[in-house]
């Protein structure tokens, strides 16, 4: 039993690897996030022009979703904040992982101007790590890393369980072990109590 | 040196159980939301601020803090002619405020959620900018764990290859999940 679960603890943790690493970063990345409603979206990396002709009888989030479907974003996850911009054209971006699209209609050209503002490396991977089998883009590649995103969280809850218990199967007696875990119960169970 | 990092493991590992199991945990309730429903218990109280307490959003929330004994971050000001809204969050609990400016009234809203959807928002939780010093603490932990994790796997790897009848199996796990990781997200940051 215990010989099993020490394999698998170790296969586990070198098939996800990469994963884990990902999420490492991510984490750290996270710190430099800033507060709710202090996000300012990167410079516009590049744009292009489609020309489109809109029915006359829809109205503003109809015509966005139209829009929205047949400028064909890679990677496209939603498209939000619709309204008039300050000439009065119809609005609205597109996220995807590798940075949002801002849409703008202008209808008396005829023309869907598509603005994209391409992330950092580290905006993308935070993403990333956040997809799942059923959450996240259609393109295939998305879909693979989802499910290796989604497996390796299986492995990642089993080694932090099956870590304690290979720890507890061979040294339980280790002062500083104990110590250590000792003292992160406690803060823990402080700050829980603190927050909730 | 494989004592050594065997330590260094085992040390990582335990310091950051907590906040790992947290993740991991919270993770899981946010992959199966749908199969996982969390039902917060919803509150509502009617009290009396005056208007000399309440001559900003800011101030009007320090009094509820002291009065009413709230905690949190202050979020989402909204201000009108007639009223003040905001809300008080913390992982766990909100509190959604508004004033009336004419008659003092103050409606509390409050949402408190269960364990599993705090852990959830204690994943979420991020950054040094934080109000409410609790926040910040579990943010430090967050971050504490996130190199932890990048250390623990570091050591893990020493320690794999140091198992000398593990090298061959364990290579191609971990060149398999090398190719497979890197390749579909290179592919996906090129679409």
């Amino acid at each position: 039993m215990f010989d099993w679960i020490k394999k698998i603890h170790m296969y586990a943790g070198l098939l996800t690897f990469t994963a884990l690493t990902v999420w490492g970063i991510t984490g750290i990345h996270a710190v430099s996030l800033p507060p709710p409603g202090g996000y300012s979206p990167p410079e516009v990396s590049s744009a292009r022009e489609v020309p489109y002709t809109a029915a006359g009888n829809l109205d503003d989030p109809a015509l966005a979703k139209q829009i929205f479907e047949s400028i064909e974003v890679p990677l496209a996850g939603g498209h939000y904040n619709i309204h008039r911009d300050d000439d009065l054209n119809l609005a609205f971006f597109v996220f995807t992982y590798n940075g949002r699209r801002d849409v703008t209609y202008l209808e008396q050209e005829g023309i869907v101007q598509i603005s994209h503002r391409k992330n950092a490396i580290w905006s993308f991977l935070s993403s990333m790590h956040a997809s799942h089998s059923r959450r996240g883009p259609k393109a295939l590649p998305a879909r693979m890393w989802a499910f290796y995103n989604e497996f390796s969280l299986w492995a990642f809850t089993f080694m932090t369980f099956s870590g304690v218990y290979l720890w507890a199967a061979t040294r339980p007696r280790l002062r500083w072990a104990q110590l250590s875990l000792g003292v992160t119960l406690a803060l823990s169970i402080v700050l829980w109590l603190a927050t909730r | 040196m494989f004592q050594l990092m065997r330590n260094i493991h085992l040390a990582l590992g335990l310091l950051f159980v907590v906040m790992v199991a947290v993740f991991a945990v919270s993770s899981l309730a946010i992959t199966y939301r749908t199969w996982l429903p969390q039902t917060p218990v919803d509150g509502e109280k009617t009290v009396q601020i005056e208007t000399a307490l309440a001559e900003t959003p800011r101030a009007l929330a320090r009094t509820l803090m002291q009065k009413e004994d709230l905690k949190g971050d202050l979020r989402n000001i909204e201000e009108s002619p007639e009223s003040v809204k905001f809300r008080i969050f913390r992982p766990g609990t909100q509190v959604d405020v508004e004033w009336e400016r004419s008659s003092g009234q103050t409606t509390l809203k409050t949402r408190r959620w269960g364990a599993l959807q705090m852990m959830v928002q204690l994943h979420t939780n991020h950054g040094f900018w934080h109000d409410f010093m609790p926040a910040n603490l579990w943010a430090g932990f967050s971050l504490l764990a996130s190199v932890g994790l990048l250390l623990m796997g570091a050591s893990g790897i020493y320690l794999w290859f140091a198992h000398h009848s593990e090298r061959l199996i364990g290579g191609v796990l971990l060149a398999v999940g090398l190719i497979y990781g890197l390749t579909t997200l290179i592919l996906t940051r090129l679409t």
